[in-house]
C-alpha cells in the first residue's frame, strides 16, 4: 500500500517508516502541512498518516482542504493532545481515525489497515461470512456451519468487527472504542473477558478456533476455512 | 501598581462623590429660594392690585352715590390723610384736564400700568396704577408705590443668600468629612491588598460588625483570597507528590533499562527486561495521562458539551460489560437500578467514573468480594453508587483517600497510580455534584450523587 507521512517530528517518522516498509508498504514522507496538502492533490495514496501539529500549515487545515477538494483518501490523524475536544475536532476536520502520542506500532498498523481498502458506504453489508461462520446483520443472527450460536449483544458486537475486519488485527483499543464508546482506558480488560466467552461459545462442538489471539496486539479473525 | 500613598483630592473618587453631592444640594437650595422669592413677589404684587381696585371701586360708587363734586373732595380728603393712605389719585375730564388729585402724571390711557413718579425729594419711586372710566368722559388713576414688595424682596433674597452660603459652608465641609470617611475605609482594604500583594498570603481584610458595602467587599475578596489559599496549597502538594511518586517508576525504568545494556548476553533476559522497561514506560503515561485527565476534568470547559444521559442505562450496560472480567477475576457483579434516571452531563466520564470505582472495587478486596451497582433516585438529582463487601476503607480515612496520590498502606502493592478516586471526584464536581466514600457496613460504599439540573 502507497502511505503519505505527515510528521515533523523525526522519532515518530522513524517509527512508523521502518514498521511500514517493514509491514510491506510504501511510504512517502513529508514534514510540512503544505507539503502534505500539494502531495495529496496529486498522485493517489491508499491512506494518509498526519500529525496534526505541522509547520506552516497544521494538520486539521490539511484535512480539511482535502475533504473540500473531494480528496477522499482515508486520513489517520496522530496527535500529542489527547483530550476530549481535541479529539472531537480532528474528527470533525474529516479525518477517519485519531491516535493519541505516544502509540505502539502495532496499534497504528493494525488501525491503518482497517482504514486502507475501506469499502464505500453504499457497500453495507448486510450479511458477513467467514471461516464458515455466517453473520446477519439485519436479523442479528450467527450460524457457524448451519447450527445457530446464541450471542450476547455485545459479544455479537466484538464478532462482528472481527469479521469486518476479517484477516487484519483489531487491537483491544479499537474494540474498546468500537464497541463500548470508550476513548480512555478502563484498567480491567473486559474485551478479553467478553471475547474469551465469545469463544466458548462460537467453538462450542468444533475443533478449530478462527478467532487468533497476538498478545499485546491484539485479535484477529481467520480467513481460511 | 499598588503604592502606599492616598490619593490626591483631585483624584480621590471619594471626594469627588461628596462635592458633587454637596454642590447639587446647595444648587437645590438656590433653586428654591428663587421660587419662594417669585412666589412671594407675585403674591404681594396681587394683594397690591386688589387694592388698588378696591380703591378704584369705593371711588366709583362714591361719585354714583353722590357726585362730582362730593368725589373731588373725597380724593383730596384722602390724599391729606397721610400716613393711612398711601394711595396717590389723578381724575381727569374728557378734554384731559386734570380735576382732582395730586398724582403727577398725563392722563394715562385705560388699564393697568407700571410707572415711576418722583416724589418729595426728586427721586424716581416705582408704583403700580389702574386707571378707569367711572363714567363718560371721567377717568379716574389709582395708584400706590411698590416700596412694600420691595422690602419683602429685599429681605427674602438676603435670607436665601445666606442660606445659600451656610450650605455651601456645610456641604464643603460635609464633603471633608465623608470623603475622609470613606478614604478610610477603602484604604483598608488597599493596604491589606499591599500586603498580600508583597508576599503575606494569610492576611485577610479586616471587616467591621456591620456588614456593609465595605464589608461584603471585604467578604468577597477574603473569599477569595481563601481559594487562591487553598489553590496554592493545593498545587504545592501536587508538585511534591508528583515529583515523589514519579521518582520510583522512573527509578525503576532506569534499572530495566540498565540491567538490558549491561546483563547477561542472553537474548531472553534482555528481551524480558526491556518488556519491563516498556511496561514500566506505560505504567508512567498512564500515569500522565491520568494527571491530563484531572486537569481537563478540573479545568471547566466540559460543561458546554453535556448532554442528557440515561444513567440508568448505562449502569446497567456497565453491569453487563464487567460482570464477566469481575467473575474471571473471583468475584461477583450484580445491580439494581432503578429505570429511566436521567442527568446531564458527558457519558464518557460517567462512565469513566463509574469505571474507576468498579475497578477500584476489583483491585482492593480479595477473592469472594460482591461488588453491587446501583442506580436510584436521591433528593434533587441521581445516585450511582459502586458497593462492595470488602475490607472497606477507615473512617479516618476516607476524606483522605480522594486526594492526589493518596494510596492507602494496605493497597501499596496493588498497583495503581492513586489517581483513580481523584479523578471520579472532578467528574462528580465537574457535573455539579459529588463523591462521598462510607461504610457499606461491611465494605465500601462509593456514591456518585448528580444533580438532575446542573
Amino acid at each position: 500500500m502507497r502511505v503519505l507521512l505527515a510528521e515533523d517530528d523525526d522519532d515518530t517518522a522513524r517509527l512508523v517508516d521502518q514498521g511500514l516498509v517493514e509491514l510491506g508498504h510504501q511510504v512517502v514522507r513529508v514534514e510540512t502541512g503544505d507539503a502534505a496538502l500539494r502531495l495529496g492533490g496529486g498522485e493517489p495514496f491508499d491512506v494518509a498518516v498526519i500529525d496534526r501539529m505541522l509547520p506552516e500549515l497544521d494538520g486539521t487545515e490539511v484535512v480539511q482542504r482535502w475533504r473540500a477538494a473531494g480528496i477522499s483518501t482515508p486520513v489517520l490523524m496522530l496527535t500529542a493532545l489527547g483530550g476530549i475536544m481535541d479529539r472531537v475536532a480532528g474528527l470533525e476536520a474529516g479525518a477517519d481515525d485519531y491516535l493519541v502520542k505516544p502509540f505502539a506500532f502495532p496499534e497504528l498498523a493494525a488501525r491503518l489497515a482497517a482504514l486502507m481498502r475501506r469499502p464505500p458506504i453504499s457497500d453495507s453489508p448486510t450479511r458477513l461470512a467467514v471461516a464458515g461462520i455466517e453473520m446477519d446483520l439485519i436479523k442479528r443472527e450467527v450460524r457457524r456451519d448451519g447450527r445457530e450460536i446464541h450471542l450476547q449483544p455485545r459479544e455479537f458486537a466484538l464478532l462482528e468487527q472481527l469479521m469486518r475486519h476479517a484477516g487484519k488485527v483489531v487491537t483491544r483499543t479499537m474494540f474498546l472504542e468500537i464497541v463500548w464508546g470508550f476513548h480512555f482506558d478502563p484498567q480491567t480488560n473486559i474485551v478479553e473477558s467478553h471475547l474469551s466467552r465469545l469463544r466458548s461459545k462460537i467453538n462450542d462442538g468444533f475443533d478449530s478456533d478462527p478467532i487468533q489471539t497476538l498478545r499485546g496486539i491484539g485479535y484477529r479473525m481467520r480467513t481460511d476455512e | 501598581m499598588l503604592h502606599r500613598r492616598k490619593l490626591t483630592w483631585r483624584a480621590s473618587a471619594a471626594y469627588r462623590i461628596a462635592l458633587i453631592y454637596a454642590t447639587v444640594y446647595a444648587l437645590t437650595i438656590a433653586a428654591l429660594g428663587m421660587a419662594v422669592y417669585f412666589a412671594a413677589d407675585a403674591e404681594i404684587s396681587r394683594q397690591q392690585d386688589e387694592g388698588i381696585r378696591v380703591e378704584a371701586v369705593e371711588l366709583s360708587d362714591e361719585y354714583r352715590r353722590e357726585g362730582l363734586a362730593h368725589l373731588a373732595r373725597s380724593i383730596d380728603a384722602r390724599e391729606a390723610g397721610g400716613g393711612s393712605n398711601s394711595f396717590s389719585y389723578a381724575l381727569f375730564d374728557a378734554r384731559g384736564k386734570r380735576i382732582a388729585g395730586t398724582l403727577p402724571i398725563r392722563p394715562p390711557t385705560k388699564g393697568w400700568h407700571h410707572i415711576a413718579v418722583r416724589d418729595s425729594d426728586g427721586a424716581s419711586v416705582p408704583a403700580r396704577l389702574l386707571s378707569t372710566d367711572i363714567a363718560a368722559g371721567l377717568r379716574l388713576a389709582v395708584a400706590l408705590d411698590n416700596h412694600a414688595i420691595e422690602q419683602v424682596d429685599r429681605t427674602i433674597l438676603t435670607l436665601c443668600l445666606a442660606a445659600f452660603a451656610i450650605a455651601i459652608i456645610v456641604g464643603a465641609v460635609g464633603a471633608l468629612l465623608l470623603g475622609g470617611y470613606l478614604q478610610r475605609r477603602l484604604e483598608a482594604m488597599v493596604a491589606t491588598a499591599v500586603e498580600i500583594a508583597g508576599g503575606n498570603i494569610d492576611r485577610r481584610v479586616p471587616l467591621s460588625p456591620r456588614g456593609d458595602e465595605f464589608d461584603r467587599l471585604g467578604g468577597a475578596l477574603n473569599a477569595m483570597l481563601d481559594r487562591i489559599g487553598l489553590l496554592l496549597e493545593n498545587l504545592r502538594q501536587i508538585s511534591s507528590d508528583v515529583a515523589h511518586d514519579l521518582r520510583t517508576p522512573l527509578a525503576r525504568l532506569r534499572v530495566e533499562i540498565e540491567l538490558a545494556q549491561n546483563g547477561a548476553p542472553d537474548p531472553v533476559q534482555r528481551r524480558e527486561a526491556l518488556d519491563r522497561a516498556l511496561h514500566q514506560s506505560d505504567e508512567l503515561l498512564r500515569l500522565f495521562s491520568a494527571i491530563l485527565r484531572i486537569s481537563e476534568v478540573e479545568g471547566g470547559s466540559l460543561a458546554r458539551s453535556f448532554v442528557t444521559i440515561d444513567v440508568s442505562a448505562l449502569v446497567e450496560d456497565l453491569s453487563e460489560s464487567f460482570a464477566p472480567a469481575v467473575t474471571d477475576g473471583g468475584r461477583t457483579l450484580a445491580q439494581r437500578v432503578q429505570p429511566g434516571l436521567t442527568i446531564r452531563g458527558d457519558r464518557q466520564l460517567i462512565a469513566q467514573a463509574l469505571i474507576n470505582l468498579i475497578d477500584n472495587a476489583q483491585r482492593h478486596t480479595p477473592v469472594g468480594t460482591a461488588i453491587m451497582l446501583i442506580a436510584d433516585r436521591a433528593t434533587d438529582g441521581v445516585e450511582l453508587v459502586v458497593a462492595d463487601d470488602g475490607p472497606g476503607v477507615p473512617e479516618a480515612d476516607r476524606e483522605r483517600v480522594v486526594r492526589r496520590f493518596v494510596r492507602l498502606e494496605a493497597s501499596r502493592t496493588r498497583g495503581g497510580h492513586g489517581l483513580g478516586l481523584n479523578l471520579v471526584s472532578a467528574i462528580a464536581v465537574a457535573h455539579g455534584g459529588r463523591l462521598i466514600i462510607g461504610d457499606n457496613a461491611p465494605g465500601l460504599r462509593a456514591t456518585l450523587w448528580l444533580p438532575t439540573e446542573s
